[in-house]
C-alpha cells in the first residue's frame, strides 16, 4: 500500500511536469503577448516590461528560470494587473470551493438518494419521475440552466437580486453547478443499486431474514457505489474550479474566470499557476479516488 | 457555450479596446420621447430607492486602479470618479479648474503657470506642487511602464540622460548565431538603457520641463505651444498620485502599480475605493478630504464587476442597479426612441476598415491601381445597413478618417467646408457620399475604378472569371464585428468578388494586425484627446500603430523599400506630420491637417465605415451623471430620489 502511494505520487509530480512544460511552450507559440495593445505602447515601455518578466530571454531559459521561481515559493505577479499570485490563487480558490464543495455535497446527497429510490421502485411512477427530470438535466448545457434559473428566480418571480454587492445570494449557482453531476449521479446510483440487488449475497441476506434496511444500506449501496465513487472523484476536483460560465452568469469572482482570462490575456505566470494548481488538484483527486476504491471493496488490488 | 463566452469577451473586449482620452464637446441627447409610450420596455423596470448608494456596472474587473497604468475607459472613467488634476470637465464638456485654480499661459504659448487650491490626499496630507512633480516624472519614466507614457513625447522637455540607450552588454553574440543556426528566436534587445539612464530613472528626474515654484504653484514650460495641453492636464495619465504610498508599496521599483492593487489607497477625487471583491464588486465611498466634498451627494458608488451582458441587463432591469453603460445589442430595439432611461453620448471615434498596402492583393499593380482597387471597396460597402442594422444606436456613417465632432484646435469643428478648405464631396462633407442613396452611382464609379485597376466585367456587372478579386477580411471576435464582415462579403458580393471572414482571438489578432499578417482589417480608434493629430500621427512609417505598413519595407516591417504597388515617398507624410506638430500658426496647423487628411485618404488605406457613439442606461430617479466625448462619466454630481 505504501510502495504503492509512493510510487503514485511520483508518478503526479511527472503527469504535473509535463503538463508545465507542455502549457509553457503551448502559451508561447499563441501569437500575441501580454503587453499586446491596440493603442502601441512605446518601445521603451515594451522593452522595459519585456526585460522585467525575462520576456527578452529565449522561452528555454524563461522556462527554467520559472520553474526555478516556482520551487522556491515565487509565483510571481500577474503581468496583467501586477497583483501576487500565490495570494490571487488562494482568494479565487476559497471563492469557488465555498461554492463547489456545497455544490458537490447537493450533488451527492441529493443523487445517491433518488437514485436508491427510483431503483427501489423500478417502473413505478417515482422511477419515472426521478429519470424523466435526470435526463432533462443531463441534456441541458449549464449556461442556458444558469440563464433559465435567473430568468424564473431573479426576473420573474423575484426571489434573488441578480446581482447585489451586500447580500451575495449563492442558492442559484449551487443549483446550476450541482444538478448536472446530481442528475448523472442519480442514474449511475440506480444503475448499480439494481444491479446489487439482483446479486446472490443480496438474495442470501434477504432469504436469512435480514430487514429491507439492512439490505439496502449494508449490502446492496456500498457494492453500488464503487462507480459512483469512480465519477465523484474527478467531479469534486472539476466542480471545485469553477466554472466561467456560472461564474459570469452569477457575478462571482472564483477560479473559472481567472483561468479562462488569464489566457485570452496572454498573462503568462498566471496561466501557468491556474494550470499547475488545476493539474495537481486532478492528479490528487484521482490518487484518493483509487484509494477511496480499495477501502470499499477490498477485492481491489492497489498494484 | 462557446458562442456565449465569445460575446461576454467581446463585450469586455469593446469596453477595454477602446482607449482613453481627454477633451471638450459633449453632447449627451436624450433618444427618450413622450409620444413613444407603446410597449415602452420600461415599464418592467424596477427602481431601486436606496437614495445614498448609486449601483452602476461600468465592464468587467479593471486591470489597474493606478490612473498611470491605467489604458481602458471603464478605468479612466473609476479614475476621474476617485482623483482629479489640474484641470477638470464639467457638465458641458467644458474644462474647468481641478486641483489648480487658475492658470496663466506665457505670450509664446510655452510656459504654463498653475496656481493651485490648498486641498489635500483623503489620508489628510496635504496636496502639493510637488505631487505634480512627481507624478507627472512618474508617468513618463519608463520604469513605470504607463501605456500613454507617450503623451509626454514632445510635450515637456526631457532630461536627456534619462533616454539615453546603448548597446546591451548582455547580448551574447554566440548564443544569437547558434539559436539562428538551430531556427530558433534570439530575443535578447540589442539596446538597453544606458547606467546613467538607469540612475535617472531611478531618481524619478525624467522632465526638466516641470517646477514646483512653490507648494501651490506649478510651472510647465513645453517644448513646443501645444494646442491640447490642457485637455491633457484632466486626463489619467497627468493625475496626480500620493508619491509616499506609491514608494512603501513598491521599494525596489519592480511593480510600480503595487500601491493601487486593493481597496484602501489614496485618492485626491470625490470618492476613494474602500472595498474590492474581485470579479464581483467594488465600493467607492465619498472622500470627505475631497476639495469640493460639499457638492458631492451620493455617499456610496456600488460597481457591479461583470461583462456577462444578459447579467448586467437583468441586474438593471430588476432594479439591481442604476446605471449600466453596455446593452445588449439585441435588447437596443426595445428602448432606443421609446424608452426615456435610454441614452445616446457622443464619442469622438471611427470605427473603420484597414488595408495592408504591402498585401500581395495588390501583386502587379501601379500604386495609382491599388489605391483605385481600394476606393472601389470603399465605394461598395453599405454603411446604413450597418449602421440600421449590426451598429443599432443611431451611429453617424463615416465619409472621413478624423471622426465628426473632433475639434481644430482652433475654435471649430475639423470635419467641415470652410472659406479655406473645401472636402471632395462637398455636399456630404467628407470624401465620398456614405449615404444609401448613392448607392448606384458609388456602384457605377466602382467598376469605372476596379476597369481601370485591370479587372474585367461581364454585362450583368459582375467580375469576369480570368481576373478574380478576392482577400481575406481579419477581424477579432464579438457578434458585432463577425456581422460588420459578413455585411461587407455581401457588399462585395454585388460585383463577384469573393471575402473571406478571418475570426481571432482578441490578442492574436492585434498580433497579426500589428505585424501586418492580413490584407483587410477591422479597425477603431477612439480619440485619446481631442485634436486631429491624434488620428493622423498614427500613419507615420515608424509609428507603433501604422498597421498599414506605409513606408515600410515587408520582408523587415521597419522603413526602407516599400513594394511597387504600395504608395511610394511616405516620407512625405513623416514629413508633414513632423510640420504640423512644430506649427505655431493655428490656422496654418488646421490646413496642413486637412492636407494630412487628404493625402492618407488619397490612398484609402483607411476605409471610414461609421463614427462612434456611446449608449447607456440610466434610472428615471437617478440625475445629474454627466459624460463626454471620450466615454467618461462623472458621478459626484448625480442624485437620486425615492421615486
Amino acid at each position: 500500500m505504501t510502495r504503492y502511494v509512493v510510487k503514485r505520487v511520483l508518478l503526479a509530480i511527472v503527469t504535473v511536469l509535463v503538463i508545465s512544460l507542455i502549457t509553457f511552450f503551448a502559451m508561447n507559440a499563441i501569437p500575441g503577448g501580454p503587453f499586446n495593445k491596440e493603442k502601441a505602447t512605446s518601445p521603451q515601455v515594451q522593452a522595459v516590461l519585456e526585460a522585467r518578466y525575462n520576456l527578452d530571454k529565449p522561452v528555454g531559459e524563461q522556462y527554467i528560470l520559472y520553474m526555478n521561481n516556482i520551487l522556491h515559493g515565487d509565483w510571481g505577479v500577474s503581468l496583467k494587473t501586477g497583483r501576487d499570485i500565490a495570494s490571487t490563487l488562494t482568494s479565487r480558490f476559497a471563492v469557488s470551493a465555498q461554492l463547489g464543495l456545497k455544490a458537490a455535497a447537493v450533488a451527492i446527497v441529493c443523487g445517491l438518494v433518488l437514485g436508491s429510490i427510483a431503483a427501489l421502485n423500478r417502473n413505478k411512477l417515482p422511477d419515472r419521475l426521478i429519470i424523466f427530470f435526470t435526463t432533462l438535466f443531463t441534456g441541458v448545457p449549464s449556461f442556458v440552466l444558469a440563464t433559465l434559473l435567473l430568468l424564473v428566480f431573479c426576473m420573474k418571480l423575484n426571489l434573488f437580486p441578480v446581482w447585489s454587492a451586500e447580500n451575495p445570494n449563492y442558492v442559484l449557482p449551487v443549483v446550476s453547478l450541482s444538478l448536472y453531476p446530481m442528475a448523472y449521479i442519480t442514474r449511475l446510483t440506480k444503475t448499480s443499486m439494481l444491479d446489487a440487488l439482483s446479486q446472490d449475497y443480496v438474495r442470501t441476506a434477504r432469504a436469512k431474514g435480514v430487514s429491507q434496511v439492512k439490505v439496502i444500506f449494508k449490502h446492496a449501496l456500498r457494492n453500488a457505489l464503487i462507480p459512483v465513487v469512480t465519477y465523484v472523484g474527478p467531479m469534486v476536483a472539476y466542480i471545485l474550479t469553477g466554472s466561467m460560465v456560472v461564474e459570469s452568469i452569477f457575478t462571482i469572482g472564483g477560479l473559472g474566470t481567472q483561468f479562462v482570462t488569464s489566457i485570452t490575456n496572454s498573462d503568462y505566470p498566471m496561466i501557468m499557476a491556474t494550470t499547475l494548481f488545476l493539474g495537481t488538484l486532478m492528479v490528487t483527486a484521482n490518487l484518493i479516488t483509487d484509494l477511496v476504491y480499495k477501502m470499499i471493496d477490498p477485492r481491489i488490488e492497489l498494484e | 457555450m462557446k458562442k456565449l463566452m465569445a460575446s461576454a469577451l467581446a463585450a469586455a473586449m469593446v469596453v477595454s479596446l477602446v482607449g482613453c482620452g481627454g477633451n471638450n464637446t459633449t453632447s449627451t441627447s436624450e433618444s427618450g420621447s413622450a409620444a413613444a409610450t407603446t410597449e415602452s420596455a420600461s415599464a418592467t423596470s424596477v427602481l431601486n430607492t436606496d437614495t445614498s448608494t448609486l449601483y452602476i456596472n461600468l465592464a468587467s474587473e479593471p486591470d489597474r486602479l493606478d490612473p498611470h497604468l491605467n489604458s481602458t475607459v471603464d478605468g479612466a472613467v473609476l479614475a476621474v470618479n476617485s482623483f482629479v488634476g489640474l484641470l477638470t470637465y464639467d457638465e458641458n464638456g467644458q474644462l474647468v479648474p481641478g486641483v489648480a485654480e487658475s492658470y496663466d499661459v506665457s505670450e509664446d504659448g510655452m510656459t504654463y503657470t498653475f496656481h493651485l487650491r490648498q486641498s489635500k490626499w483623503s489620508d489628510g496630507t496635504d496636496l502639493t506642487a510637488n505631487d505634480f512633480v512627481y507624478s507627472w516624472n512618474r508617468a513618463a519614466n519608463p520604469m513605470t511602464a504607463s501605456d500613454y507614457s507617450y503623451l509626454y513625447d514632445g510635450l515637456i522637455a526631457k532630461n536627456e540622460v534619462a533616454n539615453e540607450m546603448v548597446a546591451n552588454p548582455e547580448y551574447d553574440a554566440a548564443a544569437a548565431e547558434a539559436a539562428a543556426a538551430a531556427g530558433e528566436e534570439y530575443t535578447t534587445p540589442a539596446e538597453v538603457y544606458s547606467d546613467a539612464a538607469l540612475a535617472a530613472q531611478e531618481a524619478n528626474e525624467i522632465l526638466v520641463g516641470v517646477e514646483a515654484t512653490d507648494d501651490y504653484t506649478l510651472t510647465v514650460t513645453l517644448v513646443s505651444p501645444c494646442p491640447y495641453f490642457l485637455s491633457l492636464c484632466a486626463f489619467p495619465t497627468f493625475y496626480p498620485v500620493p508619491q509616499a504610498s506609491v514608494e512603501a508599496a513598491d521599494p525596489d521599483g519592480t511593480n510600480p502599480g503595487a500601491w493601487a492593487l486593493e481597496a484602501g489607497f489614496v485618492s485626491n477625487g470625490p470618492y476613494t475605493c474602500t472595498a474590492w471583491s474581485h470579479d464581483e464588486s467594488m465600493t467607492y465611498t465619498k472622500n470627505p478630504n475631497y476639495y469640493d466634498a460639499d457638492s458631492v451627494n451620493i455617499e456610496t458608488l456600488q460597481f457591479m464587476l461583470s461583462a456577462d451582458d444578459t447579467a448586467i441587463y437583468n441586474a438593471y432591469m430588476a432594479g439591481n442597479l442604476d446605471f449600466i453603460d453596455t446593452i445588449p445589442t439585441e435588447e437596443v430595439p426595445n428602448h432606443i426612441d421609446v424608452d426615456p432611461e435610454f441614452y445616446v453620448a457622443a464619442n469622438i471615434g471611427t470605427y473603420y476598415v484597414g488595408f495592408n498596402v504591402n498585401s500581395t492583393l495588390f501583386e502587379g499593380k501601379t500604386p495609382e491601381q491599388a489605391n483605385a482597387i481600394r476606393e472601389a471597396i470603399t465605394l461598395l460597402i453599405d454603411r446604413e445597413y450597418i449602421v440600421d442594422t449590426i451598429g443599432q444606436t443611431g451611429q453617424e456613417v463615416a465619409n472621413t478618417f478624423v471622426p465628426a465632432g473632433m475639434s481644430d484646435s482652433n475654435g471649430g469643428e475639423f470635419r467641415q467646408n470652410t472659406d479655406s478648405y473645401t472636402y471632395p464631396d462637398e455636399e456630404a462633407v467628407g470624401y465620398f457620399d456614405p449615404s444609401y442613396d448613392a448607392y448606384e452611382e458609388n456602384l457605377a464609379k466602382a467598376i469605372e475604378l476596379l476597369e481601370s485597376a485591370g479587372y474585367v466585367f461581364d454585362d450583368a456587372g459582375m467580375l469576369s472569371a480570368e481576373t478574380p478579386l478576392s482577400f481575406a477580411y481579419l477581424t477579432n471576435e464579438g457578434a458585432g464585428n463577425e456581422a460588420i464582415g459578413a455585411a461587407i462579403q455581401q457588399d462585395m458580393a454585388a460585383i463577384g468578388a469573393t471575402v473571406e471572414i478571418q475570426t481571432q482571438t482578441w490578442n492574436v489578432f492585434l498580433n497579426e494586425r500589428k505585424a501586418g499578417n492580413y490584407d483587410v482589417c477591422r479597425q477603431g480608434w477612439l480619440a485619446d484627446f481631442d485634436d486631429p493629430i491624434n488620428m493622423l500621427e498614427m500613419w507615420t512609417t515608424d509609428s507603433g500603430n501604422n498597421d498599414a505598413q506605409f513606408g515600410r519595407d515587408p520582408a523587415t516591417g521597419e522603413a526602407g523599400t516599400v513594394p511597387s504597388y504600395a504608395p511610394q515617398n511616405w516620407s512625405e507624410y513623416d514629413e508633414l506630420i513632423a510640420e504640423i506638430k512644430a506649427e505655431t500658426d493655428l490656422t496654418k496647423r488646421v490646413a496642413l491637417m486637412h492636407q494630412a487628411e487628404d493625402m492618407l485618404m488619397e490612398t484609402w488605406a483607411v476605409v471610414p465605415l461609421y463614427y462612434y457613439n456611446d449608449p447607456y442606461m440610466q434610472k428615471s430617479n437617478v440625475e445629474g451623471v454627466y459624460t463626454n466625448a471620450f466615454g467618461y462619466k462623472y458621478f459626484h454630481h448625480a442624485t437620486k430620489t425615492a421615486a
